[in-house]
């Protein structure tokens, strides 16, 4: 089992390693960059200008921010110009890159020349905390309501729960932040909680907590919503399918009620098929929602890098992807162990 | 445990009823921020925001007054000397104010100014913008007699030189090149240094103490002579600004309007998102709320409430929103058929369905308001019979499918137009011109296309019309970066050349008869609207919402559409007039 995980690990990284490279490379190729978007628009004549600016002037201030940026170096050690394969050894933009990555530097990004590392972790601050929460939170309700939902007695609130979980489902996650913010935010209709405000300046922390539990607190619900309905659906529908196997007809019959047999019996077979819902969560901790961040003002790593990519700041989305891979991989390696600790003839040395 | 709930509650009912709060005299003003500003390096400035920041931290010796909506003398003792040398050359006069001083109290000198005119063209740096826009200003002489004097000398002639020789902020020589390594280059030389070309040593050696000094986040780290000073930054949040205690400026009387900063803090919020930074102005975490869209502004100008808390102010920007056409493309090489085209846009419409009527519509690339506007050319409208009639003397011919046909072509005309994606006013002008299109039998495809993306298919050539804005100002007429046939392949997008128009494009800005200028304008007004590589539709509104308590609110077309050193609180005023 150690050496199937170490190796599952080892495979993991490679592949993260792969993607990363890959967007690297990729990136580099794409029209435009970020020496076109550095300079100024030609029609932006807010401030003065003299003189015509002529395509030279253009090109070597292109080549002006290429060289600032280590841009004007090959990509990759082999390149292909006009049909002739080309051998550049060791300077190149990508052995430079993965020297540096390899020493954990992941670089610097190109429109505040700070270290890409420190503003992952800063973004992540944000995003982890929300996201985590989240998932639990779904997680928790989902496993009640999916049980509550199983239970088939046809009442109207369990209807109502479940038409308002289809609803959510086909809900747009922006549709759903959008109309909490005017719900509960809005001085026309609830101003119950803060959407985008500040922190108090010199608060204590018990006030710093109540800040941030109320801003937090539609953030967390749009996010909660949105996956709620992905989770409970299939629960509920799991729990109905194991509720009329011969093992639950069994346990009925030495006497256990409907909601005992659902959780100690039915349960377990029926997360099994979530589970990789579940650690799908997983990446989404890491990348953010961008859409939730946006719009509540949450300086989330989500934000960060839909920014990043807007901007072709390369480094930035290069070491994104690299983190949101690794969390994906790992996310699938989790899912694996989930399914041998649930059900144990899938281990490899069953 | 169940009357803390209880509590609780109570508490979010009442902020729920909350009136706006009574503000102290150094109570934050905070504004909404679309982005963050990235970096506050003052050699970078990559978005309004960072310009914004730029002007609280750092001085220059001229900054835009908005309420005349002209440059002023700031660091400068007043409008420099203009005295031409020859035909090509310009010697602007400039003296620094006996009161401007860093941080640290040594004396903002002219040796300054020409240390940062090199730094601006030190390689390394992220100055490129910079290099190119103060590229004109080719020497500093300092006055032996007075360190305060110095002559700019220019290349070039115009009004343009000018109001441009003094936009960029001044950086303290001696805390970032104490050994004075810059002294010995010549600014010409800097500025001609190639590209390909290693940098020599000992400016290297600044560049990497420069970098060091990781203005771009810490601009503390160096003494600056601004008002403000950054307090806090956390990016995509907030970046809070404290007035410095000891300014110099503080000491003029009166102080001119570029140098009053009243606020004691401002706290700008970077709010991407409008309705949710709306909802924050109504609940008011917001103070000032510029570049208002127009279905929010209207929103807010319908709540009852919302008029008793907030003023509205809407002025007339420079921007104009313009749809110009690829005149490299054989289909619209001719001009009768970029104006038969030009006749299916719909102006008036279109301000009134994307801007609620506010804005102007105009004959060209100046305002209605300008001196320099051609009230003789007739406002651009939707006309399709007039727009059939121009496709068939450019040879075009309608034949019995509807379309439009070049004789011995093998596909009729059709267009594609690019846009920025995810900005309803360019996709609704896209809209009324496909419908417009169709009527009269042109195909058109709309391309919303992402900023980098669209950036480099216009630079390629890979449209047929585009619609973008102009972003213009009252300060100058170059049109020159994308109009003159010199900047195809930079600035010209649209690949126009005229000999005529270049004439003209080179003569605007160098011409110091107003008359003669007026002249030369309105003749610019009239060969564009008869070549029509673009056409101007109109100038877009400002629109600035505030809080009802705020003094000294002056708005104004000129980005960022209001001066924020200007308000203040009503208690700070009263404060103020005590103490007077």
């Amino acid at each position: 089992m150690l050496r199937w995980l170490l190796g599952r690990l080892a495979r993991a990284a490679g592949a993260a390693w792969l993607t990363a490279s890959l967007v690297f490379i990729g990136s580099r190729l794409l029209p435009g960059g970020p020496d076109q978007l550095a300079l100024a628009d030609a029609s932006d004549l807010s401030r003065p200008v003299a003189g015509t600016r002529p395509a030279a002037t253009q090109q070597a201030a292109r080549l002006a921010v290429r060289n600032r940026l280590g841009l004007a170096q090959p990509i990759f050690y082999v390149t292909r110009t006009a049909g002739q394969w080309q051998w550049h050894g060791t300077a190149n933009q990508y052995h430079r890159w993965a020297k540096a990555a390899l020493h954990g530097d992941l670089g610097y990004s190109y429109r505040d020349g700070q270290p890409v590392a420190t503003l992952l972790v800063h973004a992540l601050r944000y995003t982890l905390p929300l996201a985590a929460s989240a998932a639990g939170l779904a997680v928790g309700l989902a496993l009640a309501l999916g049980l509550y939902l199983a239970r088939a007695t046809g009442s109207v609130w369990q209807r109502l729960v479940a038409n308002l979980l289809n609803c959510l489902q086909i809900t747009p996650l922006f549709l759903l932040a959008l109309g909490l913010l005017l719900l509960f935010a809005n001085p026309e209709f609830l101003n119950l909680l803060p959407a985008a405000g500040q922190a108090p300046g010199a608060a204590s922390h018990g006030q710093l907590a109540a800040y941030w539990l109320g801003r937090l607190a539609l953030p967390l619900l749009s996010l909660v919503l949105a996956v709620l309905p992905e989770l409970t659906l299939p629960l509920a529908a799991g729990l109905r399918q194991e509720a009329t196997s011969g093992y639950a007809t069994t346990a009925r019959a030495k006497g256990l009620t409907t909601r005992q047999m659902l959780r100690h019996h039915a349960l377990p077979n029926a997360v099994i098929p979530l589970l990789t819902t579940l650690t799908d969560l997983l990446p989404t901790l890491v990348a953010g929602t961008v859409i939730v961040e946006v719009l509540f003002a949450l300086p989330g790593s989500g934000r960060l890098l839909a920014e990043a990519a807007a901007a072709h700041d390369y480094p930035l989305v290069v070491g994104g992807v690299l983190v949101t891979a690794t969390a994906r991989l790992l996310g699938l390696l989790l899912a694996d162990v989930l399914y041998f600790l649930v059900d144990p003839r899938l281990r490899p040395t069953a | 445990m169940k009357y803390f709930w209880l509590g609780s509650l109570f508490a979010l009912l009442a902020s729920a009823c909350s009136t706006p709060p009574v503000k102290q005299a150094s109570s934050p003003i905070y504004t909404r921020w679309a982005r963050d500003p990235e970096t506050l390096d003052p050699l970078a400035v990559p978005n309004q925001s960072a310009i914004d920041a730029a002007n609280l931290l750092h001085m220059a010796l001229l900054l835009v007054d908005y309420q005349a909506n002209a440059y002023a003398p700031a660091l400068a003792q007043a409008l420099p000397q203009v005295r031409t040398i020859g035909d090509s050359l310009t010697a602007l006069g400039y003296e620094l104010r006996a009161a401007a001083t860093w941080d640290d109290g040594q004396p903002v000198l002219a040796t300054d100014v020409d240390f940062t005119l090199k730094l601006l063209q030190c390689p390394g740096l992220p100055n490129e913008n910079s290099r190119a826009q103060f590229g004109f200003i080719r020497q500093v002489l300092i006055d032996p007699a007075n360190p305060r004097r110095f002559t700019l000398v220019c290349r070039g002639q115009g009004t343009e030189i000018m109001t441009g020789s003094g936009d960029f902020s001044i950086l303290p020589e001696a805390a970032l090149d104490p050994a004075h390594t810059l002294r010995r280059w010549p600014l010409a030389v800097l500025q001609d240094w190639p590209a390909a070309r290693a940098p020599a040593p000992a400016v290297a050696a600044l560049v990497q103490r420069y970098q060091r000094a990781n203005l771009a986040r810490q601009p503390g780290n160096m003494p600056g002579c601004g008002p403000y000073r950054l307090a806090a930054w956390e990016t995509n949040q907030q970046l809070r600004f404290q007035r410095k205690a000891h300014w110099w400026a503080d000491k003029l009387r009166p102080a001119p309007f570029v140098l009053q900063a009243r606020p004691q803090e401002l706290v700008f919020a970077v709010l991407p998102d409008d309705a949710a930074a709306a909802l924050a102005l109504r609940r008011h975490d917001l103070d000032v709320y510029p570049q208002v869209p127009a279905r929010i502004f209207q929103q807010l100008q319908a709540s009852p409430k919302a008029r008793e808390e907030l003023v509205f102010y809407t002025k007339s920007s420079y921007d104009i929103l313009t749809a110009g056409f690829n005149t490299r493309r054989p289909a619209l090489h001719d001009r009768r058929t970029r104006q038969a085209l030009s006749q299916l846009f719909d102006p008036a419409g279109l301000l009134a369905a994307t801007q609620l009527g506010q804005g102007n519509r105009t004959v060209g690339l100046l305002p209605p308001s300008s001196p320099f506007y051609n009230d003789s050319l007739p406002l651009p409208a939707l006309a399709p019979i007039l727009a059939a009639r121009l496709l068939r003397q450019a040879g075009w011919q309608r034949r019995a499918d509807g379309h439009w046909w070049q004789p011995g072509e093998a596909a009729p005309l059709a267009l594609t137009v690019r846009y920025r994606a995810e900005e309803a006013t360019f996709a609704t002008t896209a809209l009324q011109f496909q419908a417009a299109a169709a009527r009269v039998g042109i195909a058109v495809a709309l391309l919303p296309t992402e900023n980098s993306v669209l950036t480099n298919a216009l630079q390629t050539g890979d449209f047929d019309l585009y619609i973008r804005l102009v972003k213009g100002s009252p300060f100058g007429f170059n049109f020159a970066t994308f109009l003159h046939s010199n900047a195809i392949g930079s600035g010209n997008i649209t690949g126009f050349s005229n000999p005529v128009a270049d004439r003209l494009l080179l003569a605007i800005p160098a011409e110091g008869n107003l008359p003669r200028k007026r002249l030369l304008l309105r003749r610019l007004q009239v060969v564009l609207r008869e070549e029509m590589p673009l056409l101007p539709l109109f100038f877009l509104p400002y629109r600035l919402a505030a809080s009802r308590q705020l003094r000294h609110v002056v708005a104004s077309g000129i980005k960022p559409g209001y001066a924020i050193t200007a308000l203040s609180w009503p208690a700070a005023d009263a404060q103020l007039a005590g103490t007077h």
